[in-house]
């Protein structure tokens, strides 16, 4: 029992963190209408990042702060400087474009930072576990668990409760029509694609003293990303962080009792999910 | 521009069919010696395939690219760590570059398959991994393994580890869910029974995964003395950070069985490698002269010091060419009667490879990492507790018949 109880823990942390990555990634998806290939090396970006700003200014928390802002800048340069001439080139064009992006920034990170991968430890005050009574449990994981928890619950709030918000969700919804209205259209698909790479980034920080750093870190979370956004449903904002609890806390209780299928339960939740429900827990298209 | 004619379309079908076969048979006739580097450049191992070919440059460059008076040419593919991109990448090689000696991969699953591709094609496969069936069950004569048999692994680890934990009884394992993994884990448990370990929990976790913390709440609960690891690469790297990030460790033991050595300890920070025991194929320190000379040259190209895969690289490239040398030929059947009963004394030590099985018998290290204050410096990762070199015992032998060619 205590078991089970630990697992739902593990799979509420890693599934926040999953969720940053799935709305951030439905976010550009659902506003821009780009599939952002991209969105794994800029979560290894982050956490590479937050490493770096560590190391140099001793301190985690000022680290935290500044690496998925850095993240958040290298997006904006991103959409400024390449995705936006490519709206009118269509599909294939803005996939390679990203495509070709991630493999830029995955061999960038090996050029500064080195092929090999580096461990960082969790910042001191946040090393070591509590005794919950029924487990022990790793203190950075119940710290990763509240701040991942608190942006996506930030995030959400932007997005229903601020004006801006709510132009980014009727961009969703209809992109024409919001420019009919004479709001920047360009403008907004840059605030987005920004605020996109930041939760990457942010995620990447926060994944960094759990996982470690290795260039190739993207790859695996890009997967997850994308399943978070088809199981939540394409630009649907609470679908992506109900199908990253979903798929986090899926994958926590097999691995206890079938370890063997952990990988593939992500992908047979997802299946699963989409032969009932083709657009997703809460998708209307 | 006129119009083609159909003499014209025969003429450019010939001159294709020129472009693409005739090469390959000039190619052949040649006098180099081709030689194919199997190293994985993306998939699971995409970050090992260029230590592969680091290791396996530096052993060609030393004899100047050249074996047999000859000049060598060295070509490396990438195998994706996929047993179908492998295969075929090496079927094209030997069929279209003439390639007969083949070094890797460096997964012991897709090194399965491309052992069949050899022992079809008649080329000689040289690999080195921990699954036993190369030199087991699946032994034929062209295929020949480096490292350690997982038996010899499994004795010198467990062995060593319960002389000086004589208490440590409760085992929990964590193992990669493939070939490599189930023989070295089997090994370990044999060997185990000897000692009175008790297993309280063996779990098996799929090759390339990265979120470790469900597995490490489970070998928690189990509240054993050791943890011991069987798996390899960013798989150990991301176990172990995470059983120190659930309080497991430096308390309770770490013991990474079958691990690349320097290029998985210098991604753990000190904290992390306290208390941590390590099986390997290679490391640095091993003072044999070869190591010595080749541990200097790698580590003033590259400043880090070779691990496991580089070495094991290095090394089986040094063994084909002694092959060469021994048959003074490169004709595959008597480089093959060649290597098998070669003796060597490289850089892990004394070497023989077993004419009957195509194992290589040699030394084993378990190394156990330094704690933060006793390092001499930022490399000082680990002191060599012991070697051994014991064979796998008859009764476990799977190759019965080495076969004929």
């Amino acid at each position: 029992m205590s078991l089970l109880a630990g697992q739902i823990l593990n799979g509420i942390a890693t599934g926040m963190l999953y969720a940053l990555m799935g709305l951030g990634l439905s976010l550009i998806t659902g506003i821009l209408n780009i599939p952002n290939f991209a969105h794994g090396a800029l979560f290894a970006v982050g956490a590479y990042l937050l490493a770096t700003a560590v190391n140099v200014l001793g301190n985690f928390w000022i680290g935290l702060v500044v690496a998925p802002l850095g993240v958040a800048l290298l997006g904006l340069a991103i959409e400024y400087a390449g995705i936006r001439r490519l709206y009118a080139a269509g599909h294939d064009y803005q996939l390679l474009f990203t495509f070709g992006l991630s493999l830029i920034l995955a061999e960038g990170i090996i050029l500064v930072w080195g092929p090999v991968g580096i461990s960082h430890l969790p910042p001191e005050i946040l090393r070591g576990g509590v005794d919950l009574g029924f487990t022990f449990y790793p203190k950075y994981r119940l710290f990763v668990m509240v701040a991942a928890g608190l942006l996506v619950f930030l995030t959400w709030l932007f997005l229903e409760k601020t004006r801006y918000g709510a132009i980014m969700r009727a961009g969703i919804e209809n992109k024409e029509m919001v420019s009919l209205l004479g709001i920047d259209i360009h403008l907004l698909f840059t605030v987005a694609f920004a605020l996109g790479a930041y939760l990457a980034g942010i995620a990447g920080a926060l994944t960094a003293p759990i996982r470690g750093l290795s260039p190739g870190m993207g790859v695996d979370m890009l997967g997850i990303a994308f399943v978070v956004v088809a199981l939540g449903g394409l630009g649907n904002l609470l679908g992506a962080i109900a199908a990253g609890l979903l798929i986090g806390v899926a994958q926590a209780i097999v691995a206890a009792y079938w370890t063997e299928a952990s990988t593939v339960v992500i992908y047979a939740v997802m299946a699963g999910v989409l032969l009932v429900r083709p657009q997703g827990l809460f998708g209307i298209r | 521009m006129s119009t083609l004619k159909r003499r014209d379309i025969l003429k450019i079908g010939a001159l294709a069919a020129a472009a693409s076969g005739f090469p390959a048979i000039l190619r052949a006739q040649s006098k180099e010696i081709v030689i194919l580097g199997l190293w994985d450049q993306t998939g699971a191992f995409a970050d090992v395939g260029p230590l592969n070919d680091r290791g396996m440059r530096m052993a060609l460059e030393e004899r100047g690219m050249k074996v047999l008076g000859r000049p060598i040419k060295y070509i490396t593919r990438d195998g994706g760590t996929q047993a179908g991109t492998s295969t075929r990448r090496t079927e094209e090689a030997v069929d279209a570059e003439g390639a007969k000696f083949v070094i890797g991969p460096w997964s012991s699953g897709v090194a399965l398959a491309v052992s069949e591709v050899a022992k079809r094609k008649k080329v000689v496969h040289l690999f080195s991994g921990g699954t036993e069936d190369i030199s087991g069950s699946r032994c034929h004569r062209y295929s020949f393994q480096w490292a350690a048999s997982p038996y010899t692994a499994a004795k010198t680890v467990v062995d060593n580890f319960m002389k000086a934990n004589p208490q440590a009884k409760r085992w929990h394992l964590l193992v990669a869910d493939y070939a490599f993994g189930w023989s070295v884990e089997k090994y370990v448990k044999e060997v185990g029974k000897t000692h009175g370990i008790e297993f309280v929990g063996a779990d098996r976790h799929p090759l390339g995964e990265r979120e470790f913390s469900n597995y490490v709440q489970k070998a928690a609960a189990n509240k054993p003395d050791v943890v011991a690891m069987v798996n390899f690469g960013g798989d150990a790297v991301a176990g172990a950070r995470e059983i120190f990030n659930f309080g497991l460790t430096p308390k309770v033991p770490l013991i990474m069985t079958w691990s690349s050595g320097v290029e998985e300890l210098v991604q753990l920070a000190p904290e992390i490698r306290e208390n941590l025991w390590v099986g390997t194929n290679f490391y640095y320190t091993a003072d044999t002269p070869a190591a010595n000379a080749f541990v200097k040259e790698y580590q003033g190209k590259f400043k880090l010091p070779p691990g496991y895969a580089p070495s094991a690289a290095y090394s089986m490239t040094r063994m084909l060419l002694a092959g060469f040398d021994k048959a003074k030929s490169d004709d595959v059947q008597a480089v093959v009667k060649a290597l098998e009963g070669l003796e060597m004394n490289d850089i892990v030590g004394p070497m023989r490879v077993d004419g009957a099985t195509h194992q290589t018998l040699r030394p084993y290290f378990l190394l156990r990492c330094k704690a933060k204050g006793a390092m001499k410096h930022e490399l000082d990762f680990a002191d060599v507790v012991a070697t051994g070199d014991a064979p796998l015992p008859k009764e476990y032998a799977a190759c019965k018949d080495i076969g004929s060619f």
